[in-house]
């Protein structure tokens, strides 16, 4: 048996389907006023082409476009059931009315169900109708301005000209002049016609566009610089970029390997004596101990400065320098400037030595200068710049200079314990200077006896020694060891 | 007032006997209403709870108020089946003749207060289920059937784990909920300290017959339920199972098993007793969405990573609801797409 819906109920659920249409129609009518406006702008963008009709198209299509969804969004179908559970979750009626429009047609109903109908129905009755259906603004509502307000600037704006849709010439000058001399071309005519000079442009530009133009081997024409090198063999010879790009690689590289290259001021530059000698040297100008107070004062004045700035001693002796060129006393100006560059000498070889090794005998020879031995005798071996014991730089009148000094050759030298003398080292030498019994070593005597084991046997590796000599140097070393 | 005269007579038993029960029970008002929707939907009801918190004073109380019969079992893990279903003993009549006779264990019982449950061995445990399910037990290959209605309220405690048997899934599928009692606030705790520390006496009267409890049994199922709702329903039993296309991440990630039909069965029941309690004559959302966690807390099994986790399965449950339910309404609440 089918019980007839209460009308309360189908009024209800009508309303609610009604509402629905309404919101739906609002939904699709802004989406179809979105891709309305959006094709709204084709025509007013093409207005020089449409001409009167892009107008009253750019009107028409959002128009159509809201008109059409609003319609859409009317004829769609709203089912009741889906309409009475709006109503349900609207006025809180707890499902009675969607439960009651399902079973109340159900033939599986149960007497309950009258019940609840009647039920609903009651409750529906004392609802306070209104609007339950919420409103919901689709995307392209919020983008819906962008394409109106581009429309209308373009119904405002005067038309936008199109390009003309025409391909470049390719054409030679050779073609378009025959072109022209056959008064074919219209649309050649403004470019066949010779460009106006322009100041701003660039000349070589124009000697390249000339230069490629010869290589075509057209015929010159007038005005065409090109024929400036037609004899020439620049006429034909195109730029070879490529060679160029090479060298410039090449030059590119050595500018990237610039670490490689010899630093040829930082041999003098690092070193203040060097500088100051060399300066010296200049100033004599190849004469023997002459040089002009003028310059002697400079150099006194800058060695004056590198001893503030880095002290080593020779301080009063420029001083005594300085004094002396004043009073006029020249030699005595120029010892005191000797006294001095000794000192930056020493006091270079000393920053320069690897180890910085001490020893006694630099000691003994400090010493016997304090004691006023003064400077010179075999202990004051230097292969550095000035004097020393090579050919012709020492005070020896040897040609060969002195023999060096070996082991064992004094008492001094015996039983040095792993002190080597100062200045250059080129290489490990075995000149044992001092005496082992007077002072200390600041090193440990079993490293630098190791070290010393070490650079013998690379000598006795390296070196050709007669293979009987081999145990007796081991044998000097170990008892050197044991020591 | 509504249309039905028995709805009305369900409602007023259902408010009396809650009112019975309160009358000895302080707070817990939403224990008694599961309770009693248990108890109307033909199910049975596992309370979990510390102990002094009035579990099985509850049950008593709700027993008294009940024109049934009751019968308590402690379980403990000395306890056998035969204790509780019964056995044949050996009995000798007037003329001297000696036959078995069937005694009958505290099963046979309408009200059972199985007590402190997971104490029992998984066999005395699994005794229950035959009785629970089919309402009736196998003794000596004699089905014998028991007293209608029949209604097992079971306790355990969740923090003395030393000594228990967690009971196995298939027994726990046979309770219709789960509820968790928890500690009163402190003005139900000074009513407590009130009603039970002073000199009153406190008379639980009986509002309701076996046959009438039987009635608003089958009244329950009389009650409609809308398509959707029943959706609903199934949508949220259906999420609880990893396996399923539509699940939420949280099941795919913590749950090893959902809920068995019977848990919808459990929603879709307790719903309807639920709305004629509140005198509707059908089932709404809400009362599927306030039952989901008493029906099926039991019956989701977490996996290894929920367990170690420590994830609530009442949280879990309220996720799954709330992802069924945007299952269930997409494309039908947004009306204008």
């Amino acid at each position: 048996m089918r019980v007839p819906h209460p009308d309360a109920l189908d009024r209800l659920v009508r309303e609610i389907t009604t509402q629905v249409r309404w919101r739906r129609a609002e939904h699709y009518g802004l989406r179809g006023a979105f891709w309305g406006a959006v094709a709204a702008v084709a025509p007013l963008l093409f207005r020089s082409v449409l001409g009167p009709w892009a107008l009253p198209l750019g009107v028409i299509l959002p128009a159509t476009g809201a008109v059409a969804g609003a319609l859409m969004g009317l004829l769609k179908r709203v089912s009741p059931a889906d309409a009475a559970r709006i109503a349900d979750r609207a006025f809180g009626l707890d499902e009675r009315l969607s439960t009651a429009l399902e079973w109340a047609d159900r033939g599986d109903r149960t007497p309950l169900v009258d019940s609840l109908v009647a039920d609903a129905t009651a409750r529906v009755e004392g609802v306070q109708r209104r609007q339950v259906v919420r409103r919901i603004f689709p995307r392209e509502a919020r983008m819906l301005p962008v394409p109106v307000v581009l429309a209308v600037v373009l119904a405002l704006a005067p038309p936008v000209p199109l390009p003309r849709a025409s391909l470049p010439d390719f054409s030679s000058s050779a073609q378009r002049e025959e072109a022209r001399e056959r008064g074919d071309g219209a649309m050649l005519e403004d470019r066949a016609r010779p460009l106006t000079k322009d100041k701003q442009q660039r000349p070589v530009f124009e000697e390249r566009d000339w230069a490629q133009k010869g290589a075509t081997g057209a015929a010159a024409t007038a005005g065409d610089l090109s024929a400036v090198f037609k004899d020439t063999s620049l006429a034909n010879q195109r730029p070879d970029f490529n060679s160029f790009l090479k060298k410039g690689d090449e030059r590119l590289k050595m500018l990237e390997q610039t670490d490689r290259l010899p630093d040829l001021q930082s041999d003098f530059t690092s070193s203040q004596y060097k500088m100051v000698f060399r300066k010296s040297k200049e100033l004599k100008s190849g004469l023997r101990d002459t040089i002009s107070p003028q310059k002697l004062k400079e150099l006194l004045e800058e060695m004056d400065r590198l001893g503030r700035k880095n002290p080593g001693g020779w301080g009063q002796d420029v001083a005594e320098g300085m004094e002396a060129l004043e009073g006029g006393q020249t030699d005595r100006a120029m010892d005191a400037m000797r006294k001095a560059l000794d000192k930056m000498r020493a006091q270079d070889e000393a920053q320069r030595g690897g180890k910085n090794l001490r020893g006694g005998r630099e000691a003994d020879r400090r010493s016997g200068r304090e004691g006023g031995r003064g400077e010179g005798g075999p202990e004051d071996q230097d292969f550095g710049e000035g004097e020393g014991m090579m050919p012709g730089k020492g005070k020896s009148g040897s040609p060969k200079g002195e023999a060096s000094q070996r082991l064992r050759a004094n008492p001094y030298d015996v039983g040095v314990e792993g002190e080597s003398r100062r200045g250059r080292k080129d290489g490990f030498d075995t000149n044992m200077t001092g005496r082992a019994g007077k002072m200390s070593s600041r090193l440990s005597y079993m490293g630098i006896i190791g070290q010393y084991k070490k650079a013998m046997e690379d000598a006795i590796s390296r070196e050709q020694i007669p293979r009987d000599f081999h145990g007796q140097i081991r044998d000097y070393f170990q008892a050197l060891d044991e020591k | 007032m509504t249309q039905d005269p028995r709805v009305d007579q369900f409602i007023s038993s259902f408010q009396a006997l809650r009112a019975e029960v309160e009358k000895v029970i302080v707070g817990h008002r939403d224990i008694i209403d599961h309770v009693l929707i248990g108890m109307f939907a033909g199910g049975h009801v596992l309370l979990e709870g510390v102990p002094g918190l009035g579990k099985t004073l509850l049950i008593k109380t709700l027993a008294e108020g009940l024109e049934l019969s009751f019968a308590r079992v402690q379980f403990t893990p000395d306890l056998m089946p035969a204790d509780i279903i019964g056995t044949n003993i050996i009995v000798e009549d007037a003329d001297g003749r000696k036959h078995f006779q069937f005694q009958p264990g505290p099963i046979f019982a309408h009200i059972l207060l199985a007590d402190e449950i997971n104490r029992a061995t998984p066999k005395t445990q699994s005794a229950l289920l035959e009785g629970m399910q089919e309402g009736g037990v196998t003794v000596g290959g004699v089905s014998r059937p028991l007293p209608a209605p029949f209604f097992v309220l079971a306790t355990q405690n969740p923090i003395e784990m030393e000594g228990t048997y967690p009971l196995p899934e298939a027994q726990l599928d046979r309770f219709l909920f789960k509820l968790r009692v928890r500690y009163p606030a402190i003005e139900e705790l000074n009513a407590i300290i009130d009603r039970t520390t002073q000199l009153r006496a406190v008379q639980v009267d009986r509002v309701m017959t076996g046959p009438a409890v039987l009635g608003f049994r089958e009244l329950v199922r009389e009650v409609p339920i809308a398509t959707h709702v029943r959706d609903l329903a199934s949508a949220i039993v259906m999420a609880t199972h990893p396996q399923w296309a539509q699940a939420p991440d949280v099941t795919r990630r913590f749950v090893r098993y959902g809920a068995s039909p019977r848990g919808a069965q459990a929603l879709v029941l307790g719903a309807k007793v639920k709305a004629l309690s509140e005198g509707r004559y059908n089932v709404s959302v809400d009362d599927i969405r306030q039952l989901a966690a008493p029906a099926l807390r039991h019956r989701v099994i977490l996996n290894f990573e929920g367990e170690a986790e420590g994830i609530d399965v009442d949280t879990l449950v309220d996720q799954i609801v709330e992802r069924a339910a945007a299952i269930t309404t997409q494309g039908k609440e947004q009306f204008v797409r």
